[in-house]
């Protein structure tokens, strides 16, 4: 940003009008008077317009604020209530009968990502390098706008083709319903692709062509580039990447919802019905009342906590990574 | 759905509570109070709806507050007609109560087509739901592990089905639970291993309703009172119902709307007359 330079006055741009009020009143070092050559038209519309985007801005500050005081007000009296032990320890997940237990909801949701990111993290990050560099520009041109176009696809679309289509043929390949671990994993492994497969790509393009060069000149080959140069040198953000993608894999509900199957247990099979934190807020809202709501929002919390957790990362990485360089 | 819907309505049944809505059953009233069971609210409401059509300037106020709160109401007067989808009990039959059966509402258990298994007993049944048996085998089917499809805690399906199969025991907590009929009949249909339950009405060919106890799922036998997992839905009255109250059971009791709105509604129509 800040070596964008304005052509006349070779003075940064963002410089221009920070500070209103002593840009009018103050005496003004000479840079600044040249740049009043433009009119007062002008100028109120650059002040208008500052204004405008620092309320946008507030407005997503004041969101994510506003969301968290509520559903923290809403969902902490579960936590004074019933324990904060017993309430992320206890296995058993019965509301109606005054069991708040949520570690089930949670290993569940980890298994389920987990496994999405086993499944869908090596496909991302080979449709990132073949994006990046092995693909012509023509091959590129199809590949990835169809990875993009993934990215799009609404959630409840991919939950219904995998209830109808998916679940059907799991249930006949390998028994059972259809329902459980492994339908999702299947599923959240496409969903995470775009995420994680796009900002990869990005991490690869920013590794300076020198060091492919270098490689080359070296007498690497293609993959040996590729596997030893290229991915060493993007790692951080391909961990960014894969965080971002453990964070959509989480927080995802529609999906998971319709091919889950939504048993109360920790499964004991990838092919047995499984409840995780957000597919039992959508399940249990529609007749929750009472401390079972309280329970939802407490719910709630957690997943706010989770995703906390990942923004934390990706940004103590991301400063790790600098460091480096 | 239903108890959503009618979570709402609880707070204008107080209200109606509250203001007295019974009194006089004078001919000349121009509106009627229906209070009572959540599961008969789908049929009281439509029926109302089309019932002020076809009336003008009449009101059926309907509420879903649940059974016995219904039943308490009408015997207090503090409603006109009160909704239950259980039979009275033996203490409530000496209120005065008259009890007139609209509809009937039935749980069969569905299996796949591809199935064998054309029957169980009802404690069969309840052993499969509370997971004791795991696999077709032991009720005479093939080796095939059982697919346990069940409905979320909302559902008033579920709520019958326990009361009608399980007693005080609980559901096997390892089933499949699904947020609606649709999806159970569809995975039940998908699924070689698999066993729900949905309402009779909405049975179709892609499933395979069980017999229970030998008596196979159908109308007849619903409609005789032999199939087991069957209940009436009742409109009680204090006292014979005389004006606004005859004219609107009578138009439930139609075939217009036993044949159309309680069939849309999953239930059965009771045979004409059906006191």
């Amino acid at each position: 940003m800040s070596d964008s330079h304005d052509p006349r006055t070779g003075e940064p741009v963002p410089e221009m009008c920070t500070d209103p009020k002593s840009a009018e009143n103050a005496p003004r070092p000479p840079a600044r008077q040249a740049l009043m050559t433009i009119s007062k038209a002008t100028y109120l519309k650059e002040a208008a317009l500052k204004n405008l985007f620092l309320v946008c801005a507030c407005v997503a500050v004041a969101g994510v604020a506003l969301i968290f005081l509520f559903v923290g007000l809403e969902g902490w009296p579960i936590f004074a209530k019933v324990g904060v032990f017993n309430f992320l320890g206890g296995l058993k997940w019965y509301p109606t009968k005054q069991f708040f237990g949520i570690l089930t909801l949670i290993v569940n949701s980890m298994l389920a990502m987990i496994g999405a990111l086993a499944i869908g993290g090596p496909l991302a990050v080979g449709t990132a390098v073949f994006l990046s560099e092995v693909a012509t520009p023509r091959m590129r041109e199809i590949v990835r706008p169809a990875v993009e176009l993934l990215a799009g696809i609404p959630s409840v679309v991919y939950g219904f083709f995998g209830l109808v289509m998916l679940r059907p043929i799991v249930a006949h390949l390998f028994g059972g319903l259809g329902f459980g671990l492994f339908t999702v994993w299947m599923i959240l492994a496409v969903m995470i692709v775009p995420t994680i497969a796009t900002l990869t790509e990005d991490a690869l393009r920013s590794v300076p062509d020198g060091i492919r060069e270098a490689s080359y000149a070296m007498g690497a080959t293609k993959w040996q580039t590729i596997w030893r140069v290229l991915l060493p040198a993007a790692k951080i953000g391909i961990i960014d990447a894969i965080i971002l993608g453990m964070g959509r894999a989480i927080g995802e509900t529609m999906a998971v919802v319709m091919v889950a199957g939504n048993a109360r247990v920790i499964p004991d099979g990838i092919f047995k019905p499984f409840l995780t934190l957000t597919t039992v807020i959508v399940l249990d809202m529609p007749y929750a009342a009472g401390d079972h709501r309280t329970a939802l929002f407490g719910v709630a919390i957690v997943l706010f906590i989770i995703s906390m957790i990942f923004v934390a990362a990706i940004r103590v990485i991301s400063r790790f990574g600098k460091g480096m360089s | 759905m239903r108890l959503r819907r009618n979570a709402a309505l609880v707070a204008v049944a107080i209200t109606l509570v509250l203001a007295g809505c019974g009194g006089s059953a004078s001919g000349s009233r121009t509106s009627l109070t229906v209070t009572g069971s959540t599961t008969v609210m789908p049929i009281a409401e439509v029926a109302a709806t089309e019932f002020e059509a076809a009336n003008p300037g009449k009101r059926i106020l309907v509420s879903g507050i649940g059974s016995s709160a219904g039943i308490e109401a009408v015997t207090k007067g503090t409603c006109d007609i009160g909704t239950s989808s259980r039979d009275l009990k033996p203490e409530e039959q000496s209120l005065g109560l008259v009890d007139i059966k609209i509809a009937l509402d039935a749980i069969a258990v569905i299996v796949n087509p591809s199935n064998p298994v054309t029957g169980l007993t009802k404690a069969q049944v309840s052993d499969i739901f509370q997971g004791k048996i795991k696999n077709w085998k032991e009720v005479g089917g093939p080796d095939l592990e059982i697919g346990l499809v069940n409905r979320d805690e909302a559902s008033g399906t579920r709520e019958a089905f326990s009361k009608f199969v399980l007693g005080t025991a609980d559901f096997d907590p390892t089933a499949a639970v699904l947020p609606g009929t649709g999806q159970v009949r569809a995975v039940v249909a998908q699924a070689a291993g698999a066993v729900g339950y949905i309402s009779l009405g909405f049975v179709d060919p892609s499933v395979k309703a069980l017999s229970i106890d030998g008596i196979p799922a159908n109308e007849t036998m619903v409609g005789n009172g032999t199939y087991p997992l069957s209940r009436y839905l009742h409109f009680l009255t204090k006292g014979q119902p005389t004006g606004l109250a005859k004219a609107y059971i009578d138009f439930v009791l139609s075939p217009k709307i036993q044949d159309s709105v309680v069939r849309d509604a999953g239930f059965l129509p009771v045979a004409e007359g059906g006191k």
